[in-house]
């Protein structure tokens, strides 16, 4: 059964650019200005110190550091634009820089949708274990990220828990982006070393990844630098995403948003790059919107979320720097018209942005913080078809189909003809859309592809037996697992 | 030996290889095989197989429609050596027309088709057909079922001019009536008295069996 399943990513062009050259030139220029004047905060002396020694303006009082512009032009030269995510079963490997977008999980929602009775409730390693399993079977999801944050756990102990649940779990790339210390990420280094082989078939293959997230504005949190770090320097790819909220963290303006987040995110690739030179790392423009009511995120997205993803792709496409970008996200509380529609744009957002290499996040409701596994499956659906859209058509004698045309001639019609038996099965058939008649709808009981989509998901659940860890490496998972929860909890308490 | 060639009859019918199907029926009854044998175990049965297939979702539409054209096409070498030897009918018979003034046949020819993949006999009488015809085929056929099939909302109401000239020729009790087409609802069926009514080609095999009660349905 595993040797069937392979990989389904985006291929092929669909390109709409909203930017023209001179519009990039500006963003890119406006970018850098703020690097050069209002700098970034970052709150490690460490880093703050070496990035000094590096040639740039540091203000160790205030931890503002300003980079000269030829800094961050060379860093992003630095940066490689084409690497692997590797996975432990190599099927899975990710090929960055190669134009194909690749699907991952989201992350950290703080609530999961219970698959029987809809309703949210925290989450617990079991519901990881579950979602792991689900996404290890799904073949349009390339790429692991901690779905939820488990709460049965201490809250210091949750990101290497969560590594160790998924490694054990799936043979897939597990991004762990939820691992925000130096002291997480070694142990998450040292887990990725067992799995892998050691520490040099994880810097040639590296099985895990991370990213760490400004804090806009202009802000990384000396913690999470200070893990990017880590891992560069283990050899495991490291990004930097960004998720403004417009009107409140950035400005209101869908440019002025684009300057900081992209300064944001310059100014990440410009410290690894300066610390670590050639570093394998990617940008994450994400995009929010407050509620002008609220204050909260705006779970409406719309038509200014899909100009942003399009032209962040194109800034990302002129720095040759590898990308992540957004694709499913959605106020709803359910899988229901307005979650499809969001889904739908937002996706088509992503075909049209074209060449992103990740593609974040499936499987969340209600602005990212409630999972729900159905949900794993369905926006897997939308996936798929924007990926035979994006696969085109060919005009080749045989798909011209003359020969058949002529022989049916007018008035015939086609079912009969070899030609159709050959191609039909070519054409995209959906797994969960509803397409019965009303009458067999009506006899079924009204059910809706939310109601397909869980059956699914429990017949995955119940046959899906991914590859297990050789049981030496289990031990010893547990093993660092342990010992780093008996030094967290030591540094929790004060020691 | 004669076995052996019925399998491969079957065996070609299913694989949708016209040209075969046709050269072993053909072999078959020029050798003076028992016409009903080859009827039965060799076509009949196999659009048996091949229904369900297509209920187990291994075959499409087209497919369908193609096996029942090699069914025809081998039915007519079959069915003279069939009468000669005085034998007949595959199961119940079933009578179908497109009604006057409708030329739209695809419809009728695909529950046609999916008809036969449930064991009927069916005899199509085509597409734009007068009342008087079905009603002269219904007395000359004695079919437990007549379909009556229009894509047009102008030629609907010809289904009621069909139900009312069965009853003026007193034949109406000893036939179930079928009505589809893309405009017809089941409130159309109910109103005009029809007995059957199916939004689809699938729907159609399953009504129908009802209609003549065929213990498949509760398989189905």
């Amino acid at each position: 059964m595993g040797a069937e399943r392979a990989p389904r990513p985006l291929r092929g062009r669909l390109r709409i650019e909203p930017l023209a050259e001179g519009d990039l030139d500006r963003i890119h220029e406006a970018s850098l200005r703020v690097l050069e004047s209002a700098g970034l905060r970052i709150s490690s002396r460490r880093i703050l110190d070496a990035l000094a020694e590096s040639g740039a303006q540091v203000e160790a009082e205030s931890q503002r550091v300003r980079f000269p512009r030829r800094m961050v032009e060379e860093a992003i030269a630095r940066a490689p634009s084409r690497y692997a995510l590797a996975a432990r079963d190599p099927t899975w490997d990710v090929p960055i820089g190669a134009g194909e977008g690749y699907l991952s999980l989201d992350g950290c929602a703080a609530e999961i949708a219970d698959l029987e009775s809809g309703a949210r409730r925290p989450p617990t390693t079991a519901d990881l274990v579950a979602a792991t399993r689900l996404a290890d079977a799904v073949e349009e999801v390339a790429i692991l990220w901690p779905c939820v944050a488990v709460t049965d756990v201490p809250p210091w102990a949750q990101a290497v828990r969560q590594t160790q649940v998924q490694l054990a779990n799936s043979t897939k790339h597990l991004q762990a982006m939820s691992t925000f210390t130096a002291r997480d990420a070694r142990a998450v280094i040292e887990m990725a070393r067992v799995v892998a082989g050691g520490s040099r078939p994880l810097r040639d293959r590296p099985i895990v990844s991370s990213f760490q997230c400004s804090i806009s504005p202009l802000v990384y949190e000396g913690d999470a630098m200070e893990a990017a770090l880590e891992f560069a320097l283990a050899g495991v790819p490291c990004g930097f995403v960004a998720m403004a909220l417009a009107t409140a963290t950035a400005p209101t303006t869908l440019a002025g948003h684009l300057v900081t987040v992209n300064a944001e995110l310059l100014g990440g690739v410009a410290v690894l790059e300066t610390l670590v030179p050639g570093a394998p790392t990617f940008i994450g423009p994400y995009q929010a919107f407050m509620d002008l009511g609220t204050g909260g995120i705006d779970l409406a997205w719309g038509p200014e979320e899909v100009l942003f993803k399009l032209a962040a792709a194109q800034l990302a496409r002129r720095y040759a720097l590898p990308m992540n970008i957004l694709a499913f996200a959605t106020g709803s509380k359910t899988q229901d018209w307005q979650a499809g529609a969001q889904h739908a744009i937002s996706l088509m957002g992503v075909a049209a942005a074209c060449e992103a290499d990740l593609i974040s996040a499936t499987g969340t409701l209600y602005g990212s913080r409630v999972f729900a596994l159905e949900n794993v499956l369905l926006d897997a659906e939308l996936f798929d078809l924007v990926r035979r859209l994006l696969d085109g058509w060919g005009t080749g004698e045989d798909d011209l189909a003359l020969e058949v045309i002529e022989a049916v001639g007018p008035g015939g019609h086609f079912l009969g003809q070899a030609h159709t038996r050959t191609h039909m099965r070519e054409l995209w058939m959906p797994r969960f859309f509803d397409r019965r008649p009303w009458e067999e709808w009506e006899t079924a009981g009204r059910p809706g592809p939310r109601d397909a989509a869980r059956d699914r998901v429990r017949e995955i659940l119940a046959e899906h037996e991914p590859d297990p860890l050789p049981e030496d490496a289990e031990r010893e998972l547990a093993r660092i697992v342990e010992s780093h929860e008996g030094e967290t909890k030591g540094a929790a308490h004060g020691g | 030996m004669v076995d052996e060639e019925i399998a491969d009859l079957a065996q070609a019918l299913l694989a949708l290889d016209e040209q075969r199907a046709v050269a072993v029926a053909r072999a078959l009854i020029d050798g003076g095989a028992d016409p009903q044998a080859v009827l039965q175990r060799g076509l009949a049965d196999t659009m048996l197989e091949v229904g369900r297939r297509w209920n187990a979702g291994e075959l499409f539409l087209p497919e369908v429609v193609a096996a029942a054209e090699i069914f025809r096409l081998c039915n007519e070498i079959v069915e003279p050596a069939l009468i000669a030897a005085g034998g007949r009918t595959l199961g119940h018979r079933v009578v179908m027309a497109t009604v006057k003034g409708d030329l739209h046949d695809l419809g009728k020819n695909m529950v046609g088709a999916m008809m036969k993949t449930a064991g009927f006999e069916v005899h199509d009488l085509g597409k734009d057909v007068p009342a008087e015809r079905i009603v002269e085929a219904v007395r000359e056929l004695e079919p437990s079922i007549v379909g009556l099939s229009s894509l047009l909302t102008t030629t609907v109401p010809e289904q009621r001019a069909v139900l009312a000239a069965l009853e003026e020729a007193g034949l109406r009790r000893s036939v179930k009536v079928m009505v589809g087409g893309a405009p017809v609802t089941e409130e159309w069926a109910r109103q005009i008295g029809a007995d059957g009514f199916a939004p689809n080609a699938p729907e159609a095999v399953r009504a129908a069996l009802a209609l003549v009660g065929d213990e498949r349905l509760a398989g189905a």
